[in-house]
Parts: C-alpha cells; sequence; structure tokens
C-alpha cells in the first residue's frame, strides 16, 4: 500500500506533453526504419563468440506510452550457442515476450521501439550472382557429371537447353548457395528481416486462438511460408511439406488441409501454429510460451517434438515459458528475467540446482513439487515495481527477504560465480559472504 | 440455405406491411394537398368553389381525413398492391410503377459511376491512412473527407456549380442534355453529352460519400493490423505489402462488402437533392416534385420501392456476410 501513495495521476496537460515528446522521438525511429536503401555495412556485424547462434548485448526496447516511457526491455544480455536451447523464464510483464520479439522486429511501432543495443545473429543468405539471382546447387552422379533432368530446343536458336537436376534440402525445397553474413538484427532493414523470419528465425507464438488468420485454410496459410522462402518452389511441393508437417505435430492432414482456423480446436491450432513455424526448418526457433495452451500430454509431445527438430537440424531453441518444469525438461541455459532485466543466467544445472538471486530461488519454490507435504505453496511477496518510474535501486529489492544495507545503492552488478553462472545481486559480491 | 431464405423473404413481408402503414398514414398527414394546391389559383380567382373542391377532393380520395377514411384509403390502396397495381400518379398523370421505372435509368447510372469511383478512392485512401495512422497522409485524408462528409448536397452542389459552370464555364449548369443538339448527332454523341452533363453531379455524391467509406475502411484496417495473426504473418517474413494486401486486406473487406449491399436502395432510388439541385430527370427529383404537390400514390408507391429495396439490400448483406467470412453460417 506504501507504494500507491506514489502514484499521482497525470493531468491532461502533462499527458499531453508526453506524447508530444514521444511522437518526436518515435518519429526519428520510424524514419530510420522506413529508409528504402540501407548500406549493408550499417547492419553487419561481428559474432563474439563463433559458437553462438544469436547474441543479445545490451538490448533496450521502449514502449512511449501516454503516460510515460516503459522500459520493457532494459539492457539486457545474453547469447545462444550453436545447438542449444535457452530457457528465458521470469513472470508476467518482465520483459520475456518483448526480448523475443526484439529478436523478430516485430515490436509494435510506433510506440514500441528498440532503442539500442545490439542482435547478433548468424545468417545463412541465399547467396546471388551478378545478376541478382540465386545460385543453384545442381545433383552429381558418381562420376561428378551433372544430370539432365529435360531437354528443350530454344525456338529462336535452335540449340538444345539443358536443366540440370538440382539438389533438394530435407523440406524438399530446391537448394541454392549460401553464404554466412552475421546481422545485427536492430538495424537490418524490413527487406533483408523478411528473409530471415520464417526462414532462420520462426516464432511460435502463445495465443493459438488468435494467430492463425481467420479467413484463409491452414493449407494455404502454411504453404504460404514454404513458396515464400523456397524460390521456384511448386504447390505442390509446399503441399507435401505441409503434410508431412501436419503429420509431424500429430495432425492427420486430410482434416485440416482445408478447413478454416475457428474449426479447429486451441490444441489443433497450436499446433498447426508449431508446423508453421517448423516449415523451412528453421536454424532458430523462439517459442513464446508454446505449450502453454496445452494440455500436459499434447505438451510433452510437442516438446518431444521441438527436441527432435533441433537435433535433426542442429538448431537452436529460445523457450520462454513461466513454467519451469518445462524449463528443466529442455532448457541447457537458463536465463532469469525480472522488470526488464537479467538478474541469474547459468546453465540448467547450476540455475535448479544452485539458485543464487532471491527472485529465482522464490520462482523456484512456488513450483508445487510431488511428495512434498505442503498445505500453502509459496508466493514472492509484493509486485513489480511501476514499469515507468523504475527505482535506481535493485528492482527486487522492496520484495526480497534477503535485502541489506547496500541493497538501497545504485542497481548491483554481474558478480560471475563460474564461468556460465552469473547473478546480479549485492548478497554475492565478494566480502558479503564472508 | 434456401430454407433460410424463404423465411427472410417471409419476414420481409411482414416488415414491408408495417413500413407501408407508417408510411400512408404520414403522407396524409402532410399539410400538402394535392387538390388544394392545383386548384389554388382558380379558388383564389374565384372560378371553383368549396363544393366543386370538395368534389374533387373526393374523387382522388382525398376528402375523408378521419381516421376511418385513412384507413379506408389505406385498405384500397393496399388492394392495389396486392394485385400489382400501385395506382396512378396525380402530378404525372401515368402508372406509378411506369414512373419509376422509365425514371430509374438515369438515377441509376449515376449513382452506379459514383458508387465504383467511391470505393475506387475511398478504399485506398483508408488503407493508405491506416497504415501511415497519425502520420501527415493520414490527417491530410481525414481532414479532406471530414469535410466532404460535413458539407450539405445543396452547399456544394451550388459550389460546384458557381465554379466549374458559371466562373469557369467547364461544364454546363444544369440539365441533362444540350438544349440545341443537332438532329443528326449520333447516339455515342448523345451518350457523351449527357456524361458531360453528369460528371458534377457525379462529383457531388462521390464527395460526399468518400468520407463515410474512407473511415469505415480505416478503422477496420486498424484494427486488423493489431491483431495477432498480422504479426503471425510478418513473423512468416512475409513483405509488409502482402501482410497489408492480402492478409490484412481479406479481413478489412468483410464488413465494408457487407455495407456494400446495403447501399442498394440509394443506387436505384436516385439522389433526391443532387438530381433537384442539378435537374436531372432521375428518380429523385420526381419523387421531390411529388412529395412538393402532395402526390400520394407516387410517394407511397416511391417510398415502397425504397422499402423492398432496402430489406433486400439486408438480405443480400446477410448473404454476402457468408460468402465473405468462413466463419458464418446461415443454418437457421
Amino acid at each position: 500500500m506504501a507504494e500507491n501513495k506514489h502514484v499521482h495521476r497525470l493531468s491532461a496537460k502533462e499527458s499531453r506533453a508526453i506524447a508530444k515528446e514521444n511522437l518526436k522521438i518515435t518519429k526519428q525511429y520510424e524514419k530510420l526504419k522506413k529508409r528504402k536503401y540501407v548500406p549493408e555495412e550499417e547492419y553487419r556485424a561481428e559474432m563474439k563468440d563463433e559458437g553462438n547462434i544469436l547474441e543479445i548485448e545490451d538490448l533496450h526496447t521502449y514502449f512511449f506510452t501516454d503516460v510515460g516511457v516503459v522500459k520493457a526491455v532494459n539492457s539486457v544480455s545474453f547469447s545462444i550457442p550453436q545447438g542449444a536451447t535457452v530457457g528465458v523464464v521470469g513472470e508476467s510483464g518482465c520483459g520475456k515476450s518483448v526480448t523475443s520479439l526484439s529478436v523478430m522486429g516485430l515490436v509494435q511501432g510506433p510506440t514500441g521501439q528498440v532503442v539500442g543495443g545490439e542482435i547478433r545473429f548468424k545468417s545463412e543468405v541465399l547467396k546471388k550472382d551478378e545478376k541478382g539471382k540465386y545460385i543453384p546447387i545442381y545433383e552429381r552422379d558418381e562420376n561428378g557429371e551433372l544430370i539432365v533432368e529435360s531437354e528443350t530446343i530454344d525456338k529462336k536458336t535452335g540449340e538444345k537447353v539443358y536443366r540440370y537436376k538440382q539438389k533438394r534440402d530435407e523440406t524438399g525445397g530446391l537448394m541454392f548457395e549460401k553464404e554466412p553474413k552475421v546481422y545485427n538484427l536492430v538495424k537490418t532493414p524490413r527487406s533483408e528481416m523478411s528473409k530471415i523470419r520464417g526462414r532462420e528465425i520462426a516464432m511460435i507464438f502463445q495465443e493459438p486462438m488468435t494467430s492463425l488468420n481467420p479467413v484463409f485454410t491452414i493449407g494455404e496459410q502454411l504453404n504460404e511460408v514454404y513458396c515464400l522462402h523456397n524460390p521456384g518452389a511448386t504447390t505442390e511441393d509446399a503441399k507435401n511439406r505441409t503434410y508431412e508437417m501436419l503429420n509431424l505435430v500429430g495432425i492427420i492432414p486430410d482434416n485440416v488441409y482445408k478447413r478454416y482456423p475457428h474449426e479447429l480446436s486451441g490444441g489443433m491450432r497450436q499446433r498447426v501454429v508449431i508446423a508453421m513455424a517448423l516449415m523451412c526448418n528453421p536454424r532458430l526457433i523462439i517459442g513464446d510460451e508454446p505449450t502453454t495452451a496445452l494440455d500436459v500430454t499434447i505438451q510433452a509431445q510437442i516438446l518431444e517434438l521441438l527436441r527432435n527438430i533441433k537435433t535433426k537440424i542442429n538448431g537452436s531453441i529460445m523457450l520462454i515459458t513461466h513454467d519451469l518444469g518445462v524449463i528443466a525438461e529442455m532448457a541447457d541455459y537458463v536465463v532469469v528475467m525480472y522488470a526488464g532485466k537479467v538478474i541469474e543466467t547459468g546453465t540448467a544445472m547450476e540455475i535448479f540446482c544452485n539458485p543464487l538471486h532471491p527472485y529465482t530461488i522464490g520462482l523456484q519454490k512456488s513450483k508445487p513439487v510431488v511428495n512434498q507435504n505442503q498445505d500453502r505453496l509459496y508466493s514472492i511477496p509484493g509486485n513489480v515495481p511501476n514499469p515507468i518510474e523504475m527505482p535506481t535501486h535493485c528492482y527486487f529489492k522492496d520484495r526480497c527477504n534477503r535485502a541489506c544495507e547496500k541493497c538501497n545503492g545504485e542497481y548491483p552488478g554481474y558478480v560471475q560465480v563460474s564461468p556460465t553462472h552469473k547473478v546480479a545481486c549485492y548478497l554475492y559480491e565478494e566480502g558479503v559472504n564472508e | 440455405m434456401v430454407k433460410y431464405i424463404v423465411k427472410r423473404l417471409l419476414m420481409c413481408l411482414l416488415i414491408l406491411f408495417g413500413v407501408s402503414i407508417i408510411i400512408y398514414f404520414l403522407v396524409l398527414l402532410m399539410p400538402a394537398d394535392y387538390v388544394d394546391q392545383k386548384f389554388a389559383s382558380q379558388i383564389a380567382q374565384g372560378a371553383m368553389d368549396k363544393a366543386a373542391i370538395q368534389e374533387m377532393k373526393e374523387k382522388y380520395a382525398l376528402a375523408d381525413k378521419s381516421f376511418g377514411g385513412i384507413l379506408n384509403g389505406y385498405v384500397r390502396w393496399l388492394g392495389g398492391v396486392c394485385t400489382g397495381d400501385l395506382g396512378r400518379s396525380f402530378k404525372y398523370d401515368m402508372p406509378v410503377t411506369t414512373v419509376i421505372v422509365e425514371n430509374m435509368g438515369i438515377s441509376f447510372g449515376i449513382s452506379f459511376v459514383a458508387l465504383i469511383l467511391q470505393f475506387v478512392i475511398a478504399i485506398p485512401l483508408g488503407i493508405k491512412a491506416a497504415c501511415n495512422q497519425y502520420g501527415k497522409i493520414d490527417y491530410t485524408v481525414t481532414v479532406l473527407t471530414m469535410m466532404g462528409i460535413s458539407l450539405p448536397t445543396f452547399f456544394l452542389a451550388a459550389l460546384l456549380v458557381q465554379v466549374f459552370s458559371i466562373n469557369l464555364g467547364w461544364f454546363p449548369v444544369n440539365g441533362l442534355v444540350t438544349a440545341n443538339l443537332p438532329v443528326d448527332t449520333s447516339s455515342f454523341e448523345r451518350f457523351l453529352d449527357e456524361l458531360w452533363h453528369l460528371v458534377l453531379p457525379m462529383t457531388t455524391l462521390v464527395i460526399l460519400s468518400i468520407g463515410g467509406l474512407m473511415r469505415h475502411t480505416r478503422t477496420n484496417m486498424l484494427e486488423v493490423l493489431n491483431a495477432d495473426y498480422i504479426r503471425t504473418a510478418r513473423a512468416k517474413g512475409l513483405s509488409e505489402r502482402t501482410v497489408v494486401y492480402k492478409h490484412a486486406f481479406k479481413n478489412t473487406m468483410i464488413p465494408i462488402v457487407t455495407m456494400t449491399a446495403g447501399i442498394i436502395p440509394s443506387l436505384f432510388g436516385g439522389a433526391m437533392i443532387t438530381e433537384t439541385v442539378f435537374g436531372i430527370p432521375g428518380i429523385g427529383k420526381m419523387a421531390y416534385d411529388a412529395l412538393k404537390i402532395g402526390d400520394v400514390p407516387f410517394v407511397m408507391g416511391y417510398n415502397m420501392f425504397l422499402a423492398i429495396l432496402t430489406v433486400i439490400g439486408t438480405l443480400l448483406s446477410d448473404l454476402m456476410y457468408m460468402l465473405v467470412d468462413p466463419r458464418v453460417k446461415l443454418t437457421k
């Protein structure tokens, strides 16, 4: 209750002043985003560690609302190693989803803007020749000769034109030469971004009921992704892949292919959404609470599916959830977020067996455990601080049961507990514990 | 489906019956009396006396203005309608149906062209405005179209006439045909001449109606653009163009298409004020003239015509809903 005393309602005048100021700022960002031509140097980057597929560094995503600036993501840094699953946990409103949307470049403008930081992604761009065409990779027989698929006679010159058999990847798409490039997704222009989205980074959204377009059939919506990212793909190719994916997520394709989303149950739709994300074998899958809407048996299947696909294509997963059980089962690394900041990161082992931050400990205590006689589940006292006027001290101080003198100081820096384990808390600074 | 339509049509009959009662009583409650107006000069000169007037009124079934009398007249009128006879217009001295059918064409022509122009202009503007919400384009479009909505028809029409006909002399002031057209003009030239006369009326109609449709499109588009499935579409990697013009557009069109079916009455019913100001002999102007002098059969016939169109329009818009939105099924 004590907090409420400080809350004061904005007058219309103040609100208007804020709105005006916001408009000025957001306009600049929108202008930057809408540029037609962006030189490539501007969004090329270098990975800090070649083993990572995604590196987020000092990411700031703000929402410029009429009541003030909400710092939804406030200096978040973590990385996703190639082939690993990184779980992001935290309570509602802590910035998990906004972080993932920032990676996808889907933060809803003009209110929401990525204002700072870097998101480096190791992309595999389709190579283009001088004419701006993609370079196909052809199949060769034992002697290293190209295999002729068809031959036609050019009507004008009378010469024979050969079409060689092109290689196909696991998704059935024609293969083209690729080259690795590291992009800073924050600055990547829309046109480049749309080649990455869906093909290299795919996202599974959490609202299955509203995530599918009500006026297109499931088949149309799935085929679309495939056709978009596979140059030269026919509808037949797309349909094959769609059937394959629907089977994979446990739906009989014939039952849903020609159906509209409203004719499916929530669980079915969620599976369709997952199938859609996996259409092009993305190298990074972002799951924004992908299993929250599903019942437990399906949940296990879906998680299994994600894991299989991950190993199959050596992809990585960024799994956002507040279900610690899912994290324990899936994740190699865990990032704990609180009020827009990362408060603790480490391997799953470290976070589960040796949680350090009082918030992480609280989170774990509030998880029901079988075989334990408990009358009431633990809940962390208090609420998340007002996102508009964040305090300067540790955001968790007011709810923390181990707060000390030092916590009134500025926001704590990270303490490196082990090579992989980091925590932002004064309790673990040297000298405090002893 | 068929059952649904039959059921709806039967309901329409009931509605039309109610509408006819209301219109009939309202028309007879009007202070304008055909006989009084028509013979006003004779009465003033004393050429006709009260008895003769009364006799005339009885002939036109306008004499008895008591409730019973009106009811009696209504039943007689309804009897005629049931046999397909809408009565004979006092003013035009022809069967009402003939007058309506003969004059509908030109009104339909004007409204139809105006409607198409309206769609072609308003929908893209609405989409553009929605995509640039609170931007320069949005504000400009909104302000201009709102000005269009706010102008009264007669004022805008008069303004256009003043500027383009009188000052600039580009278009004729009113009418449908140039008076001194040579006899040997080909029908195509006649058509062009008519078209030339219709430019200003059509412009008036378009300017007046763009605003509503544009705002409708804009609001719908904004709502759709914030939907989760649009975010999904973007996450698929679709270009902004495809997202807006394929995924969002089809959803935006649902309410607009159904709204279109509701426009049918105005399409055939004529634009009363515009036609009157520009002196175009369409059904709207005919109705206006008839209304002024209390031509009961024609006003009744015209209003019933509009009522029927409206009812059919609503039915059509419901059927359209089923066509464009896979979620809607008309089974009951």
